[in-house]
């Protein structure tokens, strides 16, 4: 287990410098820079500033700076929002991001793995059609439909909760989150029932039906357990997506998460605040699947030493 | 082709249909896409000529809407291609080759499934203008990881085949063997995930939109419809509904359909 840990640790840090090159290099391909605004700047001025912010040293210079900065923790000023370093921008926008990220994901397990257990138990009835319709339904659901259209109804025609902003409480949450977790919950319900349907046809549930034992016992204790697997190798994938859609989400309700900033900071040609969000985004998304794979050793035993 | 045909299920007959309707719509609409009727801004549904009424600056809904799903479609099926090319290149590769160069090739593309693409897609966009051709290849170039996986899988299954070995024995040339004994036989599966591709693909070309960052006006898809019309939902709910749902409707058909051909195939 700890090896499997190392091990990806180890192949996690020429990934994450992979993409933070690329992204570096082609931000630096753009045409136009930070310092555009409406009115030009006098061409002094915009040398003075290239000066103060390295951008007219070498780019690969440059480019060894910023890593180098990184690897102690610090991710530079932001060209743009000039009174802010990004690591304060993005201190500000990641709780966000992760709170509407997490519960979505726990939302989505929650519903796909019930939808999907409740259809295999039914398998081959009407139940079991209805469920699997409506999963293939959500998965085709893209956020930036379904966001505006909750909006549209629970903020602006039934008035029950905000439309835009972070309020007062936890209702700001329900909206965002569930237009974020329903494209998922419908892929891990039809993973769910799926795996169910082959493990139930395995030798130890048939022992364990031979042995009398209850069927939610062998339901829960020796069905669902490897009928998970797939589940688990969807995750990391899945909090990709998550991800992704969170930029959506954080445009259509108006939240700071780190996803506006990242769009924001790519039109603005801000590069450190992309690269920032980009360096963030990459870890969380390796930390997930160093996660996710560690459910799947938990989950099939086989696989620990894989 | 007759096989094909008779596998053509309802869902991607009402695709078909949506497309043709696309197709034949401007040719006998009174109004063009981007044409402002200055007497009807914000007309409501079945005023005058406008059947879905107009938008926010007088523009027939109907007809944006065909030039949107027009656009949005063209896009999908041309960026479903490119990973198709892509996929089959790369996957039929690996899994001729075998060996290394298959153990190599497929650990980059477990590599690149788990990274954050979509965001090397946005800064593309941002970066090198908003091209319509951009588009498609920069949605193209990430949508081809699940083919390139079938593929090998398909290619690595037909190599132990006899007829593939009889081919080998009687000394034919790699280059036709791939062309006239592989590649046939895996046009079914390849087939099934490209239809599940194009759903894929005019999420991601909806959603590049959606961010304004997709298609520029004055041509229109449906993400920025969607977009116009979440800008505008409290005076005008149509403007959001009536793309929504058509681009829901089309995403839900594919997904159905490839999921059926899929099932069928593998």
């Amino acid at each position: 287990m700890l090896a499997l840990v190392a091990r990806r640790l180890m192949t996690a840090i020429p990934t994450l410098l992979a993409i933070i090159l690329t992204s570096f290099f082609l931000m630096r391909l753009a045409p136009g820079g930070p310092f555009d605004g409406e009115r030009p700047l006098p061409p002094e001025t915009q040398a003075a500033l290239q000066t103060a912010y390295g951008l007219d040293k070498p780019l690969w210079e440059q480019a060894w700076l910023y890593i180098s900065r990184l690897a102690q923790g610090d991710f530079g000023p932001s060209l743009v929002y000039r009174d802010f370093t990004v690591s304060e921008l993005v201190a500000q926008g990641l709780p966000i991001s992760l709170t509407l990220g997490g519960l979505a994901i726990a939302l989505a397990l929650l519903i796909g793995v019930s939808a999907g257990l409740f259809a295999a138990v039914r398998a081959g009835k009407a139940a079991d059609k209805t469920i699997m319709m409506l999963a293939t339904v959500a998965t085709a659901l893209p956020t930036f439909v379904t966001g505006p259209a909750l909006a549209l109804l629970f903020g602006l025609w039934l008035g029950l909760l905000p439309v835009s902003g972070t309020g007062e409480g936890w209702s700001w949450l329900i909206m965002p989150v569930v237009a974020l977790a329903l494209p998922v919950s419908g892929a891990i319900a039809k993973l769910t029932r799926a795996g169910l349907a082959t493990v139930l046809k395995q030798d130890h549930i048939r022992t364990a039906r031979a042995r009398g034992l209850p069927e939610t016992k062998i339901l829960f204790k020796h069905g669902l357990r490897p009928a998970l697997v797939p589940v688990a190798s969807y995750l990391g994938p899945a909090a990709a997506g998550l991800l992704t859609g969170a930029v959506v989400v954080e445009t259509v309700f108006g939240l700071p998460g780190l996803g506006r900033y990242f769009v924001q900071g790519a039109l603005n040609r801000d590069y450190p605040l992309v690269l920032g969000v980009v360096t963030l985004y990459a870890t969380l998304i390796i930390l997930f699947n160093l996660f996710a794979d560690l459910i799947y050793g938990w989950l099939d035993p086989r696989m620990r030493d894989g | 082709m007759r096989r094909l045909l008779n596998r053509v299920h309802w869902p991607l007959w009402v695709v078909l249909v949506l497309i043709a309707l696309a197709l034949i719509l401007p040719l006998v609409s009174p109004w063009t896409y981007d044409q402002i009727d200055w007497e009807a801004v914000r007309a409501p549904a079945f005023s005058g000529s406008h059947i879905f009424g107009t938008d926010e600056i007088g523009r027939d809904r109907l007809a944006r809407l065909a030039a949107g799903t027009q656009v949005t479609l063209m896009v999908a099926i041309a960026a479903a291609l490119v990973s198709l090319v892509v996929g089959i290149a790369w996957g039929a590769t690996a899994g001729w080759v075998g060996g290394k160069v298959d153990e190599a090739m497929m650990r980059f593309v477990d590599a690149l499934y788990a990274l954050p693409f979509m965001f090397i897609v946005i800064l593309l966009m941002v970066i090198f203008g908003r091209s319509i051709l951009l588009v498609f290849i920069g949605i193209g170039l990430v949508e081809w990881l699940t083919m390139a996986r079938v593929v090998r899988g398909q290619v690595m299954a037909l190599k132990q085949r006899p007829f593939i070995l009889a081919a080998e024995a009687a000394g034919t040339p790699p280059r036709t063997i791939i062309l006239k004994h592989v590649l046939p036989n895996i046009a079914g599966v390849a087939l099934a995930y490209l239809m599940l591709t194009v759903p894929q693909v005019v999420m991601v070309e909806s959603f590049l939109s959606f961010l304004g960052l997709g298609v520029q006006e004055p041509l229109t898809s449906l993400g920025i419809l969607v977009k116009e019309g979440a800008d505008d939902m409290d005076m005008t709910p149509l403007g959001l509904l009536l793309p929504g749902g058509l681009l829901v409707i089309i995403l839900v058909c594919l997904t159905i359909e490839g999921e059926r051909l899929r099932d069928i195939f593998s």
